[in-house]
């Protein structure tokens, strides 16, 4: 090869990485030129993965802060029968809190999106939200469920639900979307039959046919739900 | 003989063309690299615009507080069990097991709260379920409608004769007491009290902060029947 053609193809070579790096780097500047809203909106997205994090280390210490408690005292009633029968009525009061982990028949609710519709303008009907969850967990409750789990999370007597579109916030866990898994341990006939029930949960039977939302259950005879792992404080309460 | 010129000259014919789909590959590797990285912001931007992320971090931080000062009250827990001091134990779980009632509503309590009173006809069980969710996301620490104790899992559902709770139909007007932080129950039942009177459905919706509400209401224990504590 002659001195002039590598030099023509190392020019050409040269041309064109520079035309692929000005090419991209023209979109980047096109996307980002109205104002700054990408760094912006990454700073906070960092802030949030960050809270996130901090959040899901201390529901951990949580557990194994409950875990050597738990230790402790069953040290401590093993060495007197008022102790034991104290930390008997305890174990019961935490299980019914939903502070222990606990399993037998239940039911597995799936929630899922749908899709939107071409005409649904800016609604957000497709997406499952709070009260999508809030409902089911309430109806499985009045249909003898004994205990709830929501992806993992367990309900507890001071549960509640936020979140906007498409975001479920459960007490002080993070968010959740879909998919969502709903899991309750009590009696499977009743909550099948209710789940089955054409007249129970309209909100979200009226969206599995206008945005295809999906909902399936299936009964189990043995289903587990993890003991809650966040705070049950009141601060503001006292016996009467 | 004859082979050799013909070689020389096709070997910068094929040399050309590698360089030139190298050059090709590497334009087209940058250039996706670059469109991939801007199309996986905007899918994101797409989920969750800059206001709801920055509600959802003061949640965060208020929901991180709180777990801090659970950890520290479990902390204190057990370095108080880890003392060995007589009667710790005993203590400990007293004072575990009167929380605990209270939680699950299992004692009559008092505290400062809100006692918020709607007279309404028509509104539903669902109504209802969406009140008391707002109050518990509100920092409800307990709740009594009508003389009706409500915690979660206390089923309040639909009847032919209107809303029931836990078997029992609780006819309007709604007295529902609260006990929690009296600001922030106060926030929630001013807006909830203004989204009531805007239905046409609602005659009345008014409430009040009170230093110190009691409950007397309780709900009875019940034991698992499905569930065992593993």
């Amino acid at each position: 090869m002659s001195a002039r053609h590598a030099a023509s193809l190392a020019l050409l070579a040269v041309v064109a990485l520079a035309t692929g790096f000005v090419l991209a780097g023209q979109i980047k500047a096109q996307l980002l030129t109205p104002s700054n809203q990408v760094a912006r909106y990454q700073a906070l997205v960092r802030s949030v993965q960050e809270l996130e994090a901090t959040n899901a280390d201390s529901r951990r210490q949580i557990a194994a802060l409950r875990g050597q408690i738990d230790a402790l005292e069953s040290e401590a009633a093993a060495r007197s029968a008022e102790t034991q029968a104290l930390r008997n009525q305890v174990s019961d009061l935490r299980a019914h809190a939903g502070l222990v982990a606990v399993h037998g028949p239940g039911v597995k609710v799936d929630l899922r999106n749908g899709f939107p519709g071409p005409d649904t303008g800016g609604q957000t009907g497709y997406l499952i939200n709070f009260q999508d969850v809030q409902d089911v967990v309430n109806l499985l409750f009045a249909q003898g469920a004994e205990g709830v789990a929501v992806n993992d999370r367990r309900i507890t007597p001071l549960t509640a639900f936020s979140g906007s579109a498409g975001e479920i916030v459960i007490d002080q866990g993070p968010p959740q979307s879909s998919p969502i898994r709903i899991i309750a341990v009590g009696d499977r006939n009743r909550m099948v039959a209710a789940l089955d029930d054409p007249s129970e949960l309209p909100g979200i039977r009226a969206r599995q046919i206008q945005f295809q939302l999906h909902m399936t259950f299936e009964g189990s005879p043995n289903l587990s739900l993890p003991p809650y792992d966040s705070s049950l404080q009141i601060t503001h309460v006292s016996p009467a | 003989m004859s082979a050799r010129p013909r070689s020389t000259g096709r070997r910068p014919s094929r040399g050309r063309g590698v360089s030139v789909w190298l050059i090709a590959l590497l334009v087209a590797l940058v250039a996706t690299i670059q469109l991939r990285s801007e199309a996986e912001v905007q899918r994101s931007l797409v989920g969750t615009d800059a206001t709801a992320l920055a509600f959802l971090i003061d949640d965060l931080h208020q929901a991180n507080d709180s777990l801090d000062k659970e950890k520290a009250d479990l902390t204190s827990l057990r370095t108080r069990l880890q003392s060995g001091q007589s009667g710790a134990a005993d203590q400990v779980l007293n004072s575990e097991a009167d929380r605990l009632r209270a939680i699950e509503g299992l004692i009559p309590v008092h505290g400062p709260g809100v006692v918020i009173e709607i007279d309404a006809s028509g509104l539903t069980a669902l109504d209802l379920q969406d009140t008391l969710n707002n109050l518990a996301a509100g920092g409800a620490e307990a709740i009594d409608v009508n003389g009706h104790r409500l915690v979660m899992g206390v089923p309040v559902y639909q009847t032919s004769g209107g809303v029931a709770i836990d078997g029992v139909t609780v006819s309007p007007p709604w007295t529902i007491t609260v006990i929690g932080d009296p600001n922030r129950l106060g926030l929630i039942a001013d807006l909830m009290a203004q989204q009531l009177r805007a239905d046409r459905r609602v005659r009345q919706a008014t409430y009040r902060i009170e230093t110190d509400v009691v409950i007397r209401s309780v709900i009875s224990e019940k034991p698992f029947v499905y569930a065992v504590p593993s």
